[in-house]
């Protein structure tokens, strides 16, 4: 009897666990030319942290899922840990992905262990490169040229220069150090002096509280850039708070909407996007030719630059419409 | 008492050290004591002080509550997803309703814990996966906030001050540390925790109703941390999912040990408590104005809940020997 009940609880939570996956890992639409029978090509898109910016990707991977008719599973980690990554990864391989095109969170240490499943799948890597693995192909951002935008419209912003304070979640990521880089590369010779780097640990209670802290620290401060996309809501939030709205300027990353709100208030000065639609779509694509033998979409030096875009109020409007359509693709 | 004057020493000898860091370091401000500094520090203090409350009173039965930080998600990503997202409903209706949900919390995890006798460890460890997991399905994993609308009221008592003076968290906070003071120190129930959570066995067979007692214990807990919650989220503004609150519990924790409590259960009072989690974040807003690497945070946190309950733990000792001679 016990058994019996046993067998049941386990049935139930397979059946559930089924019937979950549909809604996150965008069951496969067979398209209705594919010849019956066949298999269709199955990849795997895994994100590094969970954020609206994965979601836009999300819509460019089902926008390339439904044009070329693969199977795309989509997958959030709930911790950005190159361990849960890894396990993700070899879950993709055992349901049978030909290509994986992934963020890595630990690049600099993870080369061996991605070389390993780039021998086993097409490997590409989005978002955050690892130049010295094996993978075939990096599609993503430039973040020393995100951070050189960032840098100019810094520049722009203060033309007198000023004390400006950086904050990102962790330092230990790649994107965060290259965007840092440009922005001390663009503002060098200068009056713009960054005093410091500040960090979070993807907390956003503490990155509102981080901002607080330098607002009363330094007083008189010019301008606060926030590298990840939560940093800029919170920079907004911990500067209304102390009521100084208007007297530090703010300089975003990414596109969260109270960043674009604050813009449109004139709260924020601007913010750089990346085009995380096309790392989605690109990905998807480049895949699907590789698994066909078609490698002629691999550039030489191995890296296909998404460029950045600088918003601010002058753009905004047409940039927040077509974000709104391609959300609501997805 | 003793305790908790000691605690009040660290705390005082921590700020006027820091102060005078400050001053020899030229200047002649002292950031710290900036009017800006103390209504920032004391809303923190109120928000992580609430759960160190709640936190402290399954400390005090001899259990523990793991899953405050993913109670705090759920509960946060309910609410927005409730107020904003076109579902609109009410803001007089649905936050009653996410009180009901960490209620209901509680009495599971209560239930649980007394009448199929599981360890509160297990069962607020599966909370804090669970509720986690659910936060980030129902929550799709995008980050929410609560949209354009200005929801006056649940603004206020989240940023707001009274008088523009003591900012409401920390009022909140005050006010459920006397409710709870008081249910500990001066009703029966509250001396049966105690013995309760001292020597479970030697209460029940004295004719208390301990499994009743611990029930009441989680489920004040987890509405207490239902408060905190909604005060956290509209304090923060947006709020992901899945990394909403995490490591909540243990600043929960944190505060409520160095307070006084003891995770062996039958100690610690409500006062200490408070200082206990004030210390927490004061130690993590002096890392900031002192201008201390960011990444040290961690290891002045530590390094303090250290000293403190090793201090304690002397003290203790001293007072122990003392007696025993008489």
């Amino acid at each position: 009897m016990r058994a019996l009940m046993w067998i049941g609880i386990v049935l139930a939570i397979v059946a559930a666990g089924c019937g979950s996956e549909s809604p996150n890992s965008g069951s496969a639409p067979v398209s209705p030319d594919m010849p019956s029978g066949e298999e269709p090509i199955r990849l795997a898109f895994i994100t590094n942290s969970t954020a609206d910016f994965w979601k836009i990707a999300e819509a460019g991977v089902k926008q390339a899922q439904d044009e070329f008719g693969c199977e795309v599973f989509f997958r959030i980690p709930s911790q950005s840990s190159a361990q849960e990554q890894q396990r993700i990864i070899e879950d993709a391989i055992v349901r049978g992905v030909s290509g994986v095109a992934i963020s890595p969170s630990d690049p600099t240490n993870w080369t061996a262990t991605l070389n390993e499943f780039a021998k086993q799948v097409n490997l590409i890597t989005q978002d955050s490169d690892a130049p010295d693995s094996d993978r075939i192909a990096y599609v993503g951002t430039n973040n020393v040229d995100a951070g050189r935008a960032a840098g100019e419209l810094i520049k722009s912003t203060l033309p007198e220069g000023g004390d400006i304070m950086l904050y990102v979640g962790k330092l230990d990521a790649q994107n965060a150090r290259d965007r840092i880089q440009g922005i001390r590369e663009s503002i060098e010779g200068t009056n713009v002096n960054v005093i410091d780097v500040m960090t979070d640990e993807d907390d956003r209670a503490k990155a509102i509280r981080n901002v607080e802290d330098t607002l009363v620290r330094h007083p008189d401060i010019a301008a606060l850039v926030g590298l990840w996309s939560y940093n800029g809501p919170a920079i907004l939030q911990g500067v209304s708070d102390a009521g100084k709205l208007g007297q530090v300027k703010i300089i975003a990353f990414d596109e969260e909407v109270p960043t674009l709100q604050g813009i449109k208030d004139g709260h924020i000065v601007g913010t750089i996007v990346q085009q995380p639609f096309e790392f989605g779509y690109q990905c998807v694509k480049l895949l699907v030719e590789l698994a066909n033998g078609d490698r002629s979409g691999v550039p030489e030096g191995k890296q296909i630059f998404v460029p950045v875009k600088t918003i601010t109020q002058d753009n905004l409007d047409e940039f927040w419409a077509t974000l709104n359509e391609q959300l609501g693709k997805s | 008492v003793r305790k908790t004057a000691g605690l009040i020493g660290i705390l005082a000898v921590l700020v006027v050290t820091a102060c005078i860091w400050e001053l020899t370091r030229g200047g002649g401000t002292i950031n710290f004591l900036r009017a800006q500094n103390l209504r920032q520090l004391s809303t923190w203090i109120g928000l992580f002080g609430i759960l160190s409350l709640g936190q402290a009173l399954v400390i005090v039965t001899g259990g523990i509550d793991l899953s405050v930080g993913s109670v705090v998600a759920l509960v946060g990503t309910t609410l927005a997803l409730l107020l904003d997202q076109g579902q609109g409903w009410s803001p007089w209706i649905a936050v009653p309703f996410c009180l009901g949900l960490s209620l209901a919390i509680g009495l599971w995890h209560g239930a649980l814990v007394t009448k199929v006798r599981m360890q509160p460890f297990v069962v607020t460890l599966c909370g804090l996966f669970f509720y986690r997991g659910i936060a980030r399905y129902i929550g799709e994993d995008k980050s929410h906030g609560f949209g354009f609308q200005t929801f006056e009221k649940l603004n206020f008592v989240s940023k707001g001050a009274l008088f523009g003076l003591v900012p409401m968290p920390f009022l909140i906070m005050l006010g459920i540390a006397v409710l709870v003071g008081l249910l500990l120190h001066t009703t029966p129930q509250g001396r049966h925790l105690f013995a309760l959570g001292a020597n479970e066995e030697s209460a029940r067979f004295s004719g208390i109703a301990t499994d009743r007692l611990k029930i009441l214990a989680y489920v004040l807990c987890s509405f207490i941390t239902g408060i905190g919650a909604i005060l956290f989220s509209f304090k923060v503004g947006s709020l992901g999912p899945s990394g909403f609150g995490s490591f909540y519990e243990l600043y929960a924790i944190a505060g409520a040990v160095l307070g006084g409590c003891s995770l062996r259960g039958g100690s610690g009072n409500i006062f200490g408590v408070v200082i206990g989690a004030t210390l927490i974040v004061v130690l993590g807003n002096l890392v900031n104005i002192l201008g201390i690497a960011s990444q040290l945070e961690y290891v002045v946190i530590g390094g303090a809940i250290l000293v403190g309950v090793f201090a304690d733990e002397m003290l203790r000792r001293r007072t122990l020997s003392r007696r025993t001679p008489a």
